[in-house]
């Protein structure tokens, strides 16, 4: 959490977004990078969407922290740079957990960083997108109030029980705002990405930042403990294969939650795949076996398979719930299994690019008590073939 | 003359009578219907072979959690069912089976398709929120009158096509007042007469009651007139639709449920619509900005473009989509259009060739 001993401080007389916007533009024109991918209101300003921008007019009506999150920012700088990076240089301006995304899929190979530079902002979460679309006018002015008082109930499940929303350590420049109504901001760097801007810039690096993070520690530990229960409750609920089944039975089989989650990268699917196709002979053998097969077949298999491949990086931004047509409290069933699958591992997605994918990296001393478990198991099993 | 088999239960009880009966004597080796799943659970489809699951049914639940077309295209897809299997399904959804079938996604053989004239269903959503079970009573009562039901999808509203088009059996729900004392199934095939031989009930001549259905018809198209009002792409020009669907986000779920689109791969999905630096700082340079959602109104058009021939109006995308874009109301103003310019109605003739697949050379001379 602490990143470096001191930050820069700039006046915000006119509120937060537009002290970033201001900060955003005077870089661009110093050609601290040449472009800026940020969020701003589509034409029609009915929602939001992702917009790379060279043009400083342009900047004036973004939106650093929009009300919604239409589409995870990880998946948008990965179709950028996917390929490899481009000839620009590109200051990305996203919430924590899109920063965090966006770090695991650079350690996944899906996109490539050397000429982005994340900027992040402290995040009083989004607000659900069919809350949003219902009347989007009311859902400015909700998000308006509550990201003000940094009041996380009308936000997504997961957004008011995220204990990440301010620095993670992965980004380059984050700009602190909880507990900095008083009319400033700070900016943090992390590495010369973020320092050669403020350098460049002339902003001196010379301000305490020890009372924002004290701020930040209190609400992160607010929220560890809110996390920890409504992971709790949640357990109860979904635990055992019946009660997983009947949380999934809703499931249609529509994959949208993969589609927009920013961690599931895979061209194709195996659940999308030829390996999913069985003749009508496997269909009614399975059925005759039970008695009766769910039609569409396999939703569980894939949520587990799912699971079992993002879960380590499952950053908890929830898109894949708002993007249920059937309610299906999918992220905050991620966050129950990702953060146990995580604390194993000791393993925070997105802290650092260059912590190693948990999966992808061989310890010999690891997981011993498993092993011994497994070895009494089969000692026993040895026995009772005896 | 049509002719009709009266059971004396209601007509969901006579239903589930019907489906055991075929079960139990090995008449059909599997029902696909719908089951509640659990006690917690939700209400899906179910392919069921043992007659003892029949009672956990609930076959004329006013629910389509999936397009059952596209999901008999899928069980059928590598190979026709090898058994016969009895399937109760809507009028949409077996258009929609049949519009697959003529594009060789699936097979109609050893079917025996269940359908009833449809009051509609209720979206997604009023399920997600448990609100369909206090609805059931008056769903009911509405069917019975065959009046206009609130709240069911706007696309089921508008749904002039609500006698199933090539179902061996058809329950008469719309406009039957017995429908809580007398099961009515007209048997439309000889196929369906020989299912049914030996299940206890009455057998009559009778003529399906096309006045109502005449009624139910003309209100349900004045329905469709108010409500393709109502929503905002009033008309098809480039302006609505770029307004109407610059809330997409792009997850292309609308695909991913519609009956129709059964690419195994969409174009939108694949390497050829992923764009990269290069194009981003080319549209940059000349634009001074760019969407990063850049190709959604191109890939609804695309999309409509693809399936208008055979969209066959069940509603199913616009309930599934995260931004609550009425992508019923324009599937069906452009489906109608095309459909009826080349004189075709998805899913009512197996046998009429799709309409792009039809060379006739004096056609659309008015063009030319």
């Amino acid at each position: 959490m602490v990143i470096t001993q001191k930050g820069a401080i700039l006046a915000a007389e006119e509120g937060t977004e537009k002290a970033i916007l201001n900060f955003i533009k005077q870089a661009l024109s110093q050609g601290c990078f040449d472009a800026v991918l940020i969020p701003a209101r589509v034409p029609t300003g009915d929602s939001f969407a992702y917009f790379l921008a060279q043009n400083e007019a342009f900047l004036e009506g973004a939106s650093p922290l929009s009300p919604i999150m239409p589409v995870q920012g990880a998946r948008v700088i990965s179709s950028l740079a996917r390929r490899g990076k481009g000839k620009k240089r590109i200051a990305a301006i996203m919430r924590p957990c899109e920063v965090r995304a966006t770090i695991e899929l650079a350690k996944l190979g899906q996109v490539e960083l050397e000429n982005m530079i994340l900027i992040t902002v402290d995040c009083p979460g989004v607000i659900p997108l069919s809350d949003y679309f219902e009347d989007p006018t009311k859902g400015d002015e909700v998000f308006k109030d509550a990201s003000q008082n940094w009041n996380s109930k009308p936000m997504r499940p997961v957004c008011r029980i995220c204990d990440k929303f301010s620095a993670s350590g992965g980004e380059d420049l984050h700009v602190g705002t909880l507990g900095t109504n008083s009319g400033n901001i700070l900016l943090i760097p992390h590495g010369s990405k973020g320092e050669d801007i403020l350098n460049k810039l002339g902003i001196p690096l010379e301000e305490d930042i020890s009372g924002w993070e004290a701020k930040v520690k209190k609400l992160t530990e607010e929220r560890k403990k809110e996390r920890k229960q409504a992971n709790d409750a949640l357990r109860e609920d979904i635990e055992g294969i019946d009660r997983l089944v009947e949380t999934f039975s809703a499931c249609i089989n529509c994959h949208n939650c993969m589609r927009v989650c920013p961690i599931c990268y895979c061209q194709q699917c195996n659940f999308d795949s030829d390996n999913m196709k069985f003749t009508f002979e496997d269909y009614i053998t399975r059925a005759k076996a039970r008695g009766r097969l769910m039609i569409p077949t396999d939703t569980l298999l894939f949520h587990i398979g799912r699971m079992l491949h993002m879960s380590l990086s499952c950053v908890s931004c929830g898109m894949c719930e708002d993007a249920c047509p059937m309610a299906i409290p999918v992220a905050q069933i991620f966050t129950v299994v990702g953060d146990k699958n995580q604390e194993a591992f000791d393993y925070v997605p997105g802290r650092t690019i260059d912590e190693l994918l948990p999966l992808t990296t061989f310890e010999e001393q690891e997981f011993l008590e498993v092993e011994q478990s497994y070895a009494g198991v089969s000692a026993k099993q040895e026995d009772q073939d005896d | 003359m049509t002719k009709a088999l009266r059971i004396d239960k209601s007509s969901e009880e006579g239903l589930k009578e019907l489906l055991k009966f075929l079960l139990e004597n090995g008449k059909v080796k599997g029902v696909l219907t719908l089951r509640k799943m659990g006690e917690y659970g939700a209400i899906s489809y179910s392919l069921i072979t043992n007659p003892d699951d029949i009672d956990s049914t609930l076959p004329l639940f006013p629910l389509m959690p999936v397009n059952l077309g596209k999901q008999l295209s899928r069980l059928t897809l590598m190979e026709p069912a090898t058994d016969p299997i009895a399937v109760v399904l809507r009028p949409c959804e077996l258009r929609a089976f049949v519009e697959l079938v003529k594009r060789n996604q699936g097979s109609l053989d050893n079917f025996l398709f269940i359908g009833s004239t449809c009051g509609g269903v209720y979206p997604l959503e009023m399920a997600v929120a448990g609100d369909i079970e206090g609805q059931l009573a008056q769903y009911w009562e509405a069917v019975e009158q065959g009046e206009l039901i609130p709240d069911v999808r706007p696309a089921c509203k508008a749904c002039t096509y609500f006698v199933p088009y090539n179902s061996d059996i058809t329950i008469s729900l719309l406009g039957n007042k017995e429908i809580d004392k007398q099961s009515v199934l007209f048997l439309n095939t000889e196929k369906a007469e020989g299912f049914v031989e030996g299940i206890p009930g009455h057998y009559s001549e009778e003529e399906p009651d096309s006045a109502t259905m005449e009624q139910i018809r003309k209100e349900r198209e004045a329905e469709k007139q108010k409500l393709s009002d109502e929503v905002e792409t009033k008309t098809l020009g480039i302006d609505d639709l770029t307004k109407t669907f610059s809330r997409c986000i792009e997850c292309h779920n609308c695909s991913k449920v519609c009956p129709i689109c059964y690419c195994h791969l969409c174009f939108f999905d694949s390497k050829d619509s992923e764009h990269g630096s290069d194009y981003y700082e080319t549209e940059l340079d000349k634009k001074g900005c760019v969407s990063m959602l850049s190709d959604t109104t191109f890939y609804h058009l695309v999309r409509l473009f693809h399936i208008s021939t055979s969209c066959v109006g069940c509603g199913q995308c616009a309930d599934v989509c995260p931004a609550n874009i009425p992508l019923w109301a324009i599937s069906l103003k452009m489906g109608e259009a095309v459909q009826r310019a080349f004189d075709y109605l998805p899913g009512k003739d197996i046998e009429e060739g799709l309409p792009l697949a039809t060379f006739t050379p004096e056609e659309f001379a008015e063009i030319e």
